[in-house]
């Protein structure tokens, strides 16, 4: 009896941030989904630490090229070992395999996948980024590390394979998973202030603003997504830099999808001005300023925050389908985008599959974005008595 | 009846409203782009080997008109496509554009059309099951399907097709039509020929239009389930698919009558890169063609333009269709009845 009432009373007596936070960690989809959504966050801010090899062209094998993944293993013919072993690969050409270049496996000779080694050097905390102007322009050199979690001794190791020019794809998923990441927070951060702004004046003042506003929000609602970023990110130059394009992307990609955030935050705005606290603000003689940032905007942070989330996935959908066309990040800039054009040609789906291996990253990142969103939008329901 | 006639005027209004400011939207695009129409037709003919100079440039732009003010090029350009049905030539092509998109832009707009429909009978049924099961397995199964649809990327799902396709038949399934019934006009044949083929797009436009057709089903079945009309309706002893289909289910319709316009919309969208894996020789296709290749600024906005004035036109449809069939609307809209 004592410990329901204890119960009772904590749940009267939380915050609506509490109540949210109990309600999510109790949906257990959205828990699992949201496990391996951090996890692969994680693993894409270390991604530099993690890869064996450079994911730029600087870091390709030529020894290995359209190679297979190579899976360390534990045993073979010869026995076990503790260490985690692969076998040694020679390159063969000869009359019995029509003069094309095929991998023999040795398995007598063991290369050991040993960790923390040293490899290729990066950098921590570096940013260079340089636009268009010289205000723009910032350089910041951080620090040079170059220990890797795991290597061999001699020749490569590529557990997800190599492409055509011998790049490790498992390196370069890995960045890739950071710069469609990079794209998407930049992307939804764009649209997250337009929406505030033009949602949040026409919903505070109402009136013929609101309807100017409206009726340009709905006509880029009408016009279909992916056909208007075409449009636009035709306009970027071939001989744009990487970079410029990347910011480029994605501030296309944020510029195309407020209208539907501008909506939810003015329709919100529109029903809580009325509410009597609202009022009661007025009457104290508060400002405009005041009653926004001290009343309304708290009001619907967490709605805000659920629908920043949802739309996320359609971000990276969004990057995804114009890189895949050549409109988006190309090459040398790795995004997943850029990794599935790789992937369409028949000729790799029947002879290179692992070049999929990138897509399922991206089809499991989606997944995970989708239910953790869906989950936090079951618990920031406040009518939702569960 | 009179006010029903001012409400349709209104919306009909809006919709052109609309329309035009689609239109000032997609023209100022067109503008924005470095070079003009003039200087990219004489630099195509440079490169065949004629020599051009800097009064050829002048006088071509005089010829197309490209020497007038912006405002006076817009309005003659909506003009010519409200009053005459003209989209112009085409930059690159040198062809007349209504020429080009005649047959093409159907073709699409039938694909998406198709699959809207095909979504809708799958997610409206399913959706209701999935809002109303006991059975919490068969409710989460649906629903990673569904999620599934969002998440897989259309040419991904349309490439493994293709690749089983070749690999157990031996036929690509690429292209709308089969290499004899091309050029063809139509007949019954050809018809078939069509739909033999055409299934492939239009299934893989449809699972991902299902899925977001599904969701919104499902979640408008679930609120509309927990209020309290249908527990008093549920009291009275109604039960079953009786109680669902008179009512929950007949409230969340009009939501999503109203998101159909939407759903075309997003089709529309995922409609160019699948033309692109498939080879469809439709307007999404062009599309691609004249945005990432070529820079044919007028090809491109014309296609634009129509894929717009189609979504509106629906938009404007459904308003009419919602404020018939739901008497709240129709409340709204007639005053009082």
């Amino acid at each position: 009896m004592e410990v329901s009432n204890q119960k009772k009373e904590a749940y009267y007596t939380a915050t609506q941030m509490q109540l949210v936070r109990t309600r999510f960690f109790g949906n257990r989809s959205a828990m699992i989904a949201g496990s391996i959504l951090l996890f692969m966050i994680i693993c894409s801010l270390f991604a530099d630490f993690l890869s064996p090899y450079d994911p730029t062209i600087k870091g390709r094998d030529k020894d290995y090229e359209n190679g297979a993944p190579q899976i360390p293993m534990f045993w073979d013919e010869n026995g076990f070992s503790a260490r985690p072993f692969l076998h040694t690969l020679e390159k063969y050409r000869g009359a019995d395999t029509n003069f094309r270049w095929v991998y023999k496996v040795d398995t007598e000779k063991r290369r050991y996948v040993y960790f923390f080694v040293e490899g290729w050097e990066y950098k921590v905390f570096d940013f260079n980024i340089n636009l268009p102007g010289k205000v723009l322009d910032f350089k910041i050199s951080g620090f040079t590390f170059n220990t890797h979690l795991f290597g061999v001794e001699e020749g490569g190791i590529h557990i997800f394979g190599t492409d055509k020019a011998g790049k490790d794809l498992f390196s370069r998923t890995l960045s890739a998973i950071y710069i469609s990441l990079a794209v998407g927070t930049l992307g939804v951060f764009i649209s997250f202030v337009l929406s505030l702004i033009i949602g949040g004046i026409s919903g505070y003042y109402g009136g013929w603003i609101d309807s100017v506003l409206q009726m340009f929000t709905d006509a880029i609602r009408t016009v279909p997504p992916i056909p208007l970023f075409m449009c636009l990110a035709a306009f970027a130059p071939l001989e744009w830099s990487s970079e410029l394009r990347f910011f480029f992307i994605s501030c296309l990609l944020g510029l195309i999808s407020w209208p539907t955030l501008a909506r939810r935050v003015r329709t919100h705005l529109l029903s809580e001005r009325s509410q009597e606290y609202i009022l009661a603000a007025k009457l104290c003689g508060a400002s405009s300023t005041h009653i926004i940032v001290r009343h309304l905007l708290p009001s619907f942070t967490s709605y805000i925050i659920v629908d920043l989330v949802i739309s996320f996935p359609y971000m990276l959908l969004s990057e995804t389908a114009l890189s895949f066309i050549g409109l988006g990040l190309r090459e040398p800039v790795n995004s997943l985008g850029v990794l599935l054009q790789n992937a369409t040609k028949a000729d790799v789906l029947l002879n290179y599959q692992w070049y999929f291996i990138p897509v399922f990253f991206l089809v499991v990142l989606i997944l995970t974005f989708v239910y953790v969103g869906d989950g936090l939008r079951d618990a920031a329901d406040p009518h939702k008595v569960k | 009846m009179i006010n029903f006639i001012q409400f349709t005027l209104t919306r009909a209004g809006l919709a052109i409203i609309t329309l035009l400011l689609v239109c000032f939207i997609v023209f100022s695009l067109m503008e924005l782009v470095p070079g003009t129409c003039a200087e990219r037709y004489l630099a195509f003919k440079n490169t065949q080997g004629s020599q051009i100079t800097y009064e050829d440039i002048e006088k071509e732009k005089i010829r197309l008109g490209l020497d007038k003010p912006f405002l006076y090029r817009y309005g003659k350009w909506v003009s010519n496509i409200v009053f005459n049905g003209d989209f112009g030539d085409s930059c690159i092509l040198r062809m007349n554009i209504n020429e080009l998109l005649s047959g093409r832009f159907m073709l699409s707009l039938t694909i998406c059309l198709v699959a809207l429909i095909f979504s809708y009978l799958i997610a409206i049924p399913v959706g209701i099951i999935s809002a109303t099961t006991k059975y919490a397995s068969l409710d989460n199964t649906l629903k990673f399907i569904s999620y599934l649809g969002i998440a897989l990327p259309n040419f991904l799902v349309a490439l493994c097709i293709m690749l089983f396709m070749t690999v157990y038949y031996g036929d690509t399934m690429t292209g709308l039509f089969s290499q004899e019934y091309e050029n063809e006009p139509w007949s019954t044949s050809k018809l078939f020929d069509f739909l033999s083929r055409a299934w492939l797009p239009i299934f893989v436009l449809g699972w991902n239009a299902t899925a977001f057709a599904l969701q919104t089903v499902r979640a408008l079945m679930l609120d509309e389930n927990d209020k309290l009309y249908v527990m008093a309706a549920r009291a009275r002893g109604i039960s079953g698919m009786s109680l669902l289909w008179r009512y929950p289910a007949k409230h969340s319709l009009g939501p999503v009558i109203n998101s159909i316009g939407f759903d075309l919309n997003r089709i529309f969208s995922a409609l160019p890169i699948v033309a692109l894996i498939l080879i469809l020789t439709e307007a999404g296709a062009l599309l691609i063609e004249a945005l990432a290749r070529s820079n044919d600024q007028q090809l491109a906005g014309a296609i634009i333009f129509l894929l717009t004035a189609t979504i509106v036109f629906v938009n404007f449809i459904t308003d009419i269709i919602l404020a018939i069939i739901d008497p709240r609307i129709r409340k709204g809209v007639m005053g009082g009845g």
